[in-house]
Parts: structure tokens; sequence; C-alpha cells
């Protein structure tokens, strides 16, 4: 159990806060526990669960990329919750266990991956192991393979997923699928 | 950066940099203040450290929407800042509040933002 129960189902009277869960439950990703953990204080759910669903599956960086980098930060953070969790979106699109262990492995060396994904899958590599790292060079091939707008879509994804795995870790939770 | 609603309240540069640098000691923090800053530093530095007994201490003085307000925001603020740290953008306010430029600005709030000194959460 987590250290913070989540509410039930029947507590949440939000319909916004509803539609966000259901959204969520429908990607697979967070499922219903984290927003109902979240939805103890209702107003930061709303506008967290909104940038945690709009960061990882809408914009211009495709949604696989970003899943396996998802998955990478969270081994990274110590968050078995996020870990575990997929998003049927990502699957349905190609997405398989094998892309996403080779990248989260050593993505590097993996066939499976143009340089553009090997790029991304080091700058969130880098951002919270080795920061200073992240410096004008990788930026500049950043560069060649996105563009700025896709740099700061990637960033902000980043910092937002590792950010929320952070404080899932803490709290011991584990997927409502087990 | 300093927020100005807090300002307004009253926290000066004296008391930030205590919260930060000597909370555990200092007699002008209350035991809930300094249970919250432990709580941050410990999200940053030792996340393991943050087990049952901590939160069942955070509950003696918050409830569990603030714990979850706390928590939240405390994860949010550890991505953003060290993404923050290596773009290498500074305030555009110097701190007497003239507009200045970056690299004015680098050279008033130094070249090495604390964010980048750790190596993430272990």
């Amino acid at each position: 159990m987590s250290h913070i129960a989540p509410l039930a189902p029947e507590e949440i009277a939000d319909p916004e806060l509803r539609a966000l869960i259901a959204e969520a439950e429908a990607l697979g990703v967070p499922d219903a526990l984290f927003p109902r953990i979240l939805a103890r204080v209702p107003d930061h759910a709303k506008v967290l669960m909104r940038a945690l669903l709009m960061s990882h599956a809408e914009g211009n960086v495709d949604h696989r990329l970003k899943e396996i980098i998802r998955i990478q930060l969270a081994r990274s953070a110590g968050d078995p919750y996020f870990a575990a969790l997929r998003s049927a979106r990502a699957r349905r699109a190609g997405l398989t266990d094998a892309e996403i262990e080779a990248g989260c492995g050593n993505y590097e060396t993996a066939d499976c991956l143009n340089a553009a994904e090997k790029c991304a899958l080091r700058y969130a590599d880098h951002m919270y192991r080795a920061p200073w790292a992240v410096d004008a060079a990788m930026y500049a091939e950043l560069k060649q393979h996105y563009s700025e707008a896709q740099i700061m879509e990637l960033g902000a994804f980043i910092a937002f997923h590792y950010g929320m795995q952070t404080f899932m870790r803490t709290l011991v939770a584990k997927p409502l699928a087990g | 950066m300093r927020s100005a609603s807090a300002k307004r309240q009253g926290l000066d540069e004296e008391r930030l940099d205590e919260g930060i640098e000597r909370y555990a000691d200092s007699p002008n923090f209350s035991a809930s203040e300094k249970l919250a800053l432990r709580y941050a530093e410990l999200m940053a530095t030792d996340p393991d450290a943050i087990d049952g007994a901590f939160y069942d201490a955070l509950r003696a003085h918050y409830s569990d929407a603030e714990i979850v307000e706390l928590g939240a925001f405390i994860g949010f603020n550890i991505g953003y800042h060290t993404f923050f740290g290596t773009l290498k953008f500074y305030p555009l306010f110097s701190p007497d509040g003239r507009l200045v430029g970056q690299e004015e600005s680098a050279r008033l709030y130094g070249s090495a933002p604390a964010s980048l000194s750790g190596a993430g959460v272990g």
C-alpha cells in the first residue's frame, strides 16, 4: 500500500478530474492510482494530470520514443510504479518490449534505434545522472536531429516525468494491475 | 529568482539561507517547517530515507492533502531545476530590479547553478 492512500473512485466527484483519470486509464500511463493519490488536492491533480498526459502523448516528438525515455527515467529514478506501466498507444504504434529494453539498456549500440533516438535517450540519461554532460555540445547535437521546439518538448517532458517519478518512488506505490 | 508573494509575507534572504543551509538546528523554524524542509532535502539526495516512519512523522504535522501538495511540488522542482540548469539561462532582473542581459545575469547569479552539482537521485 502506498504511504499516502488513494481516494476511492466514488470519492472523486470533479467531472474534469474523472475525465482525466479515464483518459489516463485508456493510455495506460498512469493507471488510476497516481491521480487518485493526487486527487487529495483536486486542483493540483487536474493541472498535473493535464501536464503529464500532454507531455507524454501529445506534441511533435514520436510517442514511442517518449515511452522508452519515460521508462528509462523511471528506472533511473528507482520508481517501480511508473517503470511498470506501459502506454497502450505506443504498443499499438508498434513499440516492442525488445525496443524498450534496448532503449533502457545499452542504447548507444542498439541496432533498432537510429541516431536521433540515441541522442534523445542520451539527453534523458545524462539529465539526472550526469547533468554537467548536458552541455552546449549536446544541445548542438540535439539540434542536428530536432527543432528547438522539439528539444523544449523533450526537455520539459523529461523534467516533469522524472519529478513525478521521484515523488512516487518515496510513496512506494505499485501499479493497480499488480 | 524570488517570489514577490513570499517577500511580501516577510521571507528575506537571511531566512531563506537559514532554511536551506541551517534549518535543522535553527530556532527560527518550527518542527513542521523543519520536517517539510527535510522532506525536500531527502527527496533530492536520499529518497530511500523517506520511509513509512517519515510519512508518519509528516502526518503528525500535515494532512494527507498537504503532504501530496508538498510532495508533488518538490518532485516538480527536482525535475525542472536540473533541466533549467542545462539550458544556461539566468534571471532577467538583477537583485535590485534592473533588467540585465544574460552575460551580466550569469556574473550576478553564478555560472554553475547548485542544481548541477548533484548527480540526481541516488
